[in-house]
């Protein structure tokens, strides 16, 4: 049993269609990914899914019922922007939402209590969220989503605008939520977050899954296990020599990116790079990120254009 | 009580708490609330004081200062300000989530800022009273005045706040376009007996009007619920339709935010 399903699910507004036919299901128990550049249809599925949209055609269930009214209940949802109120403590927020739940007196108590708890949240019992950084803040906002005890929790980009060192204390907060067996929709476009956090990751494109599978099966798409970065003026030269000793060739953020068929240490590469004016060179195993610009590029109606401007897949990376 | 009822019961005063322990919190606008009625208290106090021959009196000024320096900016302005804030610090999208029910919201307003103007109420009589002001009709029925009263500015407050004003910048321009005329119609600064006929004729359609004049009449002279009951009847009609279109617009700001 599935805990999230859409199914051929259309969404347009006006003359833009945003969701082309979207079906993804995600597993009870299980953190899903949904990846994709800004405008790709994301939040507008996110939407549709909490019951703040309807879709023109196609289905949305939740545990098996259509996603509407009294169901939506069991989800919790992080908004991507910190949605408290900041003149209240943290447990005065979480009260609140508590109580718009209809839980009260003990159950409220004992269950504010617990997520205190979890979130480290007690030295900050009396200071006002306006009062607390951006990392604390966040961890109140995804407690908020858990008051009533949600089944599925939806986490909108839940790491967006804060430090290194907080986003991997969140991490840590969402690996316990894995661990206690909660299922998680998380949007991000922190990549490494994604490889970090989820079981199995869908890349959308254009309003529906481009891709879709566990990290390992994503990883596989790039044709390579690692990664020869290359920073030079002569790209073209560079890339001629690649291909040459059957290297194959992708243009990353202003680099030439050599696809290694098998692992070379950093010297067989700058030896094989011999006689060409490079910059630097480095090795990088692969990631997340290599196989969503594999999906990206693989999508892309005008391949040209990526390969050409690698500014644009660095935007689209870091959109 | 059923399970529904309950919910929307502890819905409605989860929303009046939190408005009010906000309000607790920040203190600023709670002060000014206070020192806004009292000055002006003090201020006409002083000019009828002064001016012995003018019409009006210090048995009826009060009302007026209640309902138009501090019911006015704490209950239609305020309404229009925790909108505002709902919309800015984007804790609406969390509360359309939510099982909220819109009439548990809009009561929770009421009920918080009912609070607010009770205290402003005793504030502003008590000063009153120490300048030597009497209030001749029954205290029932001037709460009930007051209460009806925070129920239609509430009501305007949403219409103003959900139609007009999409950020803090924008809470002044409504309420001063629209609610500052529609005080001076009602006749808050000076008599009624002022106007123009056909002034009087529009300001009947004000709930403003009615407000003062029943507060006055209570207040001044006594009057009781037969004699009132043409202002009694507009304000709970109007109030009754303040709840509708209040709801109404909840949902339109609703249906707007989805979109966003």
């Amino acid at each position: 049993m599935s805990m999230v399903r859409f199914a051929g699910v259309r969404k347009s507004f006006g003359e833009k269609r945003v969701l082309d036919e979207l079906s993804l299901t995600v597993e009870r128990c299980e953190v899903y990914g949904l990846l994709g550049p800004n405008g790709c249809g994301k939040s507008t599925a996110i939407n549709i899914l909490c019951n703040l949209l309807d879709p023109d055609a196609g289905t949305v269930e939740i545990d098996d019922k259509p996603a509407s009214g009294e169901v939506t209940r069991v989800l919790g949802v992080c908004p991507q922007e910190i949605a408290l109120y900041r003149d209240l403590y943290p447990a005065e927020n979480l009260r609140f939402f508590a109580t718009l739940y209809g839980i009260s007196g003990a159950d409220a108590r004992k269950r504010i209590e617990a997520l205190v708890q979890m979130f480290g949240l007690a030295p900050y019992a009396r200071t006002p969220i306006s009062a607390l950084s951006g990392g604390w803040q966040r961890r109140v906002n995804i407690a908020a989503a858990l008051v009533h005890a949600p089944q599925l929790l939806v986490l909108d980009e839940p790491t967006s605008a804060v430090d290194i060192e907080a986003r991997h204390e969140l991490w840590e907060m969402i690996e316990a939520l894995k661990s206690s067996g909660m299922t998680i929709l998380l949007t991000t476009h922190h990549l490494d977050e994604a490889e970090q956090l989820c079981s199995r990751v869908g890349i959308m494109k254009a309003g529906r899954i481009a891709r879709e599978g566990t990290i390992a099966e994503l990883l596989a798409l790039v044709p390579a296990k690692i990664i020869a970065m290359v920073e030079t003026a002569h790209q073209d030269a560079v890339a001629r020599r690649a291909t040459e000793v059957g290297w194959g060739i992708r243009r990353y953020a202003g680099k030439v990116a050599c696809l290694l068929p098998h692992p070379l240490s950093l010297r067989e590469v700058v030896h094989a790079l011999d006689g060409l004016e490079i910059d630097s060179v480095g090795l990088q195993r692969v990631s997340l990120e290599h196989a969503y610009l594999e999906v990206v590029h693989d999508e892309q109606s005008d391949a040209s254009t990526l390969t050409n401007d690698p500014g644009a897949v660095r935007e689209t990376v870091a959109a | 009580m059923s399970g529904h009822r309950l919910l929307f019961a502890m819905q409605t005063l989860g929303v009046a708490g939190r408005i009010l322990t906000e309000n607790m919190r920040q203190r600023r606008a709670l002060i000014f609330w206070a020192v806004f009625p009292a000055l002006m208290l003090l201020l006409f106090g002083w000019i009828y004081g002064s001016n012995p021959t003018m019409p009006g009196s210090l048995d009826t000024t009060p009302a007026g200062i209640l309902i138009g320096a501090a019911l006015f900016f704490s209950c239609l302005g305020g309404t229009v300000s925790i909108l505002v804030a709902e919309r800015e610090r984007r804790t609406l999208r969390r509360l359309l989530i939510s099982p909220l029910h819109p009439a548990a919201y809009f009561l929770g307003i009421v009920l918080a800022l009912s609070t607010i103007a009770l205290l402003q109420a005793a504030i502003v009589y008590t000063l009153a009273y120490l300048m030597g002001s009497h209030f001749y009709g029954s205290f029932w029925l001037g709460v009930v005045i007051v209460a009806l009263s925070v129920f239609a500015y509430v009501g305007l407050g949403f219409f103003f706040g959900t139609r007009f004003a999409k950020r803090a910048e924008d809470v002044n321009g409504p309420v001063a376009a629209f609610g500052v005329p529609l005080l001076v119609l009602a006749g808050t600064w000076f008599p009624v007996s002022l106007l123009p006929k056909f002034l009087l004729q529009i300001a009947w359609f004000d709930p403003i009007f009615h407000m003062n004049e029943s507060l006055k009449a209570v207040a001044g002279r006594g009057a009781g619920w037969s004699e009132l009951a043409d202002n009694l009847i507009f304000l709970a009609a109007f109030s009754a339709v303040a709840l509708a279109v209040g709801i109404a617009s909840y949902r339109r700001m609703l249906v707007v935010e989805k979109r966003s």
